[in-house]
This record gives C-alpha cells, sequence and structure tokens, in this order.
C-alpha cells in the first residue's frame, strides 16, 4: 500500500531516473516531484506536459478506429533522454500522470514501463 | 477588510495551528503554517467524493470521524489511518482525495466574500493531516484555476445556470473528455455545475471547466443577453418566450406609388424566424415529411 510520497520514492529507484513529477492532469498542477534540480521550473513543465498528453489524446482519437482512445503510457526520447508519461486513474478526479525523464544511456525503456504499470496498481486500488 | 489570501498568509508565517472560519462559505485548516484540509459550500466534500466514487458509506466515515474525534487531538491512529487500516481505501487514494478536496476547496474560499474570517486556534479536522500545501503555493495554483476557467471560455454566465446541452449541435463530430461526458449525461437541464458535481462526485472545479469548454465548443445552451439576465435573476419560462414577432410583410405607406422591395419591412424578421441554412437534416426532415403526407393520402 503506497502513498503519493512513497510512490515518488519508488518511480526515482527506477534504474536510470533523473527526476519525476506527478502531475494532476485535470489541472496541470505539479502534486509532487522528486530528483529535480532547483533551477526547473516544475509548475510550468507540470502544465506543459499535461498540456501534451491532452493534445496527443485529441490527436490520437481522430485517427482511432471507433473514436475513442486510452492512453496507456506515452514515450517521447530527446538527445538528453527517455521521458516516460503514465496516466494513472484515480477514483475522484482526472487522473494523475507520473512523468520521468530517463537518463539515455543507463536506462532500460522495458524494465521503466513494467515498473511504473506495477506501481500504479499498488497506488490506487482500481 | 483583508483578503482570504492574504489573512492565510499570515497565519502561515505564524506557524499557526487551527481553523480559519469564513461563514457559510467554509473551513481551512492549518497545522503549523501549512494547509491541511479545506472545506468548502460550493464543491463536493471528501465525504460526497469517497461516497459517490468509492461507495464508502457514510456511515463508515461517521464511525472513523467520531473515533478520531474522542480521542486527543494529533494522537494516533487520526481518522484518515482508521480509514485505510479498515482497508476503505489506500493511503494513496486518500492522499489523492484529500489534495483534490483541498485544492477544489480552496479555489472557492478564496474568491468567497460576504463573511466574517474567524480563527479558531488549535482546531484540528478529525481527518488528520493527510497532506501538506504551504499556503503561497496554494493562493498560485487558484489564480492559476482562475487563469485556465478564463482561458477556456471568458465568461462566467453559465457557471450557476443549470447545465443545458443542446438537442441539436452544429457540428458533424464532436470529440469529448471522458469528465466532458460524464457531465453532458448528468446533465438533467435542472442542475448547476456545483449540482452535478455532487452527483457525479467529481472536483466543482473541474466540473466548471468541463462546463466551459462544452460551452466553448457550442455544445450548451447559452443564455441570450436580456433585462432577466442583467438583474441575474434566474431564467424563467416567461423570459425565454419569443418577442411578439414583428411584422414580417412590407407596408405600403399611404400615397406611395411604388412597392417597396421584398424584405426591406422586415429587417428584424431573420432574428424570429428559422435561418435557412441548407442543413441537410432538416431538408431530410422536409422531404420524410412530405413523404409522411402522400402515404396518408
Amino acid at each position: 500500500m503506497l502513498g503519493i510520497e512513497d510512490c515518488l520514492t519508488e518511480v526515482m529507484a527506477i534504474p536510470g531516473a533523473l527526476d519525476a513529477i506527478l502531475i494532476d492532469q485535470t489541472s496541470g498542477t505539479a502534486v509532487a516531484t522528486g530528483g529535480v534540480s532547483r533551477h526547473a521550473d516544475v509548475e510550468r513543465s507540470a502544465a506543459g506536459l499535461s498540456e501534451t498528453l491532452r493534445a496527443t489524446l485529441d490527436g490520437l482519437v481522430l485517427t482511432s478506429p471507433g473514436g475513442t482512445v486510452r492512453i496507456n503510457d506515452m514515450i517521447i526520447t530527446t538527445d538528453g533522454g527517455h521521458h516516460l508519461l503514465r496516466p494513472l486513474e484515480t477514483p475522484f478526479d482526472g487522473p494523475l500522470v507520473v512523468y520521468v525523464r530517463l537518463d539515455l544511456e543507463r536506462s532500460n525503456l522495458a524494465l521503466a514501463r513494467h515498473r511504473l504499470q506495477a506501481l500504479s496498481g499498488r497506488l490506487m486500488s482500481t | 477588510m483583508p483578503s482570504v489570501g492574504n489573512i492565510l498568509s499570515g497565519l502561515a508565517g505564524d506557524h499557526a495551528t487551527g481553523s480559519l472560519r469564513l461563514g457559510k462559505a467554509g473551513v481551512i485548516y492549518l497545522t503549523d503554517g501549512r494547509v491541511t484540509y479545506a472545506e468548502s459550500a460550493a464543491a463536493p466534500r471528501l465525504e460526497d467524493l469517497l461516497a459517490a466514487r468509492r461507495g464508502i458509506s457514510a456511515h463508515a466515515v461517521r464511525q472513523a470521524r467520531q473515533a478520531a474525534s474522542r480521542q486527543q487531538p494529533g494522537s494516533r491512529p487520526s481518522g484518515g489511518e482508521r480509514l485505510v487500516a479498515q482497508g476503505l481505501l489506500t493511503r494513496g487514494e486518500l492522499e489523492f482525495c484529500v489534495l483534490s478536496t483541498v485544492l477544489d476547496a480552496a479555489y472557492f474560499l478564496l474568491r468567497a466574500t460576504g463573511h466574517r474570517p474567524r480563527f479558531r486556534r488549535g482546531e484540528r479536522h478529525w481527518l488528520g493531516p493527510q497532506w501538506y500545501f504551504d499556503a503561497t503555493g496554494l493562493l498560485r495554483e487558484c489564480e492559476r484555476r482562475r487563469a485556465q476557467l478564463e482561458q477556456t471560455w471568458p465568461s462566467a454566465e453559465l457557471d450557476t445556470l443549470p447545465v443545458v446541452p443542446l438537442a441539436r449541435i452544429g457540428a458533424q463530430r464532436v470529440v469529448l473528455s471522458s469528465l466532458q461526458w460524464e457531465v453532458l449525461v448528468g446533465a438533467d437541464s435542472t442542475a448547476t455545475p456545483a449540482e452535478l458535481a455532487r452527483k457525479l462526485g467529481r472536483p466543482a472545479y473541474s466540473v466548471l471547466l468541463a462546463v466551459r469548454q462544452l460551452a466553448s465548443s457550442g455544445l450548451l445552451r447559452v443564455p441570450e443577453p436580456g433585462p432577466a439576465e442583467v438583474l441575474g435573476a434566474p431564467e424563467t419560462p416567461e423570459a425565454l418566450e419569443a418577442p411578439a414577432p414583428p411584422d414580417p410583410l412590407p407596408r405600403r405607406t399611404r400615397g406611395a406609388t411604388e412597392i417597396p422591395a421584398a424584405g426591406t419591412g422586415s429587417s428584424e424578421t431573420r432574428e424570429w424566424l428559422p435561418r435557412a441554412n441548407g442543413d441537410p437534416s432538416d431538408v431530410n426532415l422536409l422531404i420524410r415529411l412530405r413523404n409522411a403526407l402522400e402515404a396518408m393520402t
């Protein structure tokens, strides 16, 4: 049984994890952060990332057969590393989004995805 | 009178513990200068969310609350810990539930007016601290939320009116988020956004945002600006009735020899007659009507 802070600790324990943000998707608020340097603007980063997810959903829904879409996770690879976004369904509000930035050389994407998936089941019981 | 935000910043600076009561609007609880709980009359309470989303009965919540209020304030286990220990919800869910409730309530409390704020030192909420918000962060977040609403649909006119989805829309295809879907399914043309939020067990702010998004997509009935609106009176059926139709026919003035061109005497006509717009559904309806009439003869 995990709390929000424990969840973040576990995300940061994923091999190669550099920093992580927990974002409330509805409002784009950063709920909690781990490993983020003091220079990073977490608030704007969280708002931008939740907007990214929303825009991607909007883009995907029109190309999806049936016209509905559910994102399990989203991987963005940049020069600096992998960025993983995973919406966790919550029973109360819109999804809580886990964002984690992974080192390009030291991380294993498949393992990171697997760990995030396992984590979501332990944070929320639904 | 100082604003709620200023009072809150002052209390945070003093590292105060207690409850800030804002009359009927609600309460904000602080623990050592940080906000740990908030309740607003305009937003669903934690109990409402738990009942609607997780099927946790009011009875179970009341029991945990009574057990928590019998013991010394601040001692363990807190009311929240009791709920988790009973297996009613996980720690993560409880924290997230408190988080959404507080952010939601704070948004409405910070804008509330017409009350006399009173601070009761030492009073604690029965749940115990589950999540700590620093006051400046909370104020900044509320301001961001206000800006987000403003950006979505700049008018507050729909915020307190019943949500009425249009029966027929101009668009041919619509993309909805899951919350927008819930709002449309839940809208019964009488419930306001705040009532819908309580019914759906969703934070009031999220529902407000969804309503404004739906309005900006042109899916909701928007009241015509009129005298009823200016007075802030609720819409009445009388207010919705169309004004007496102007005479659609051109009038010939006495002694005039020229016949006025069709349409000149009826510039207002377009406002009350349905607009001819070549909408295929209108044409289809007319064809079906004609076929039905022909079948009757």
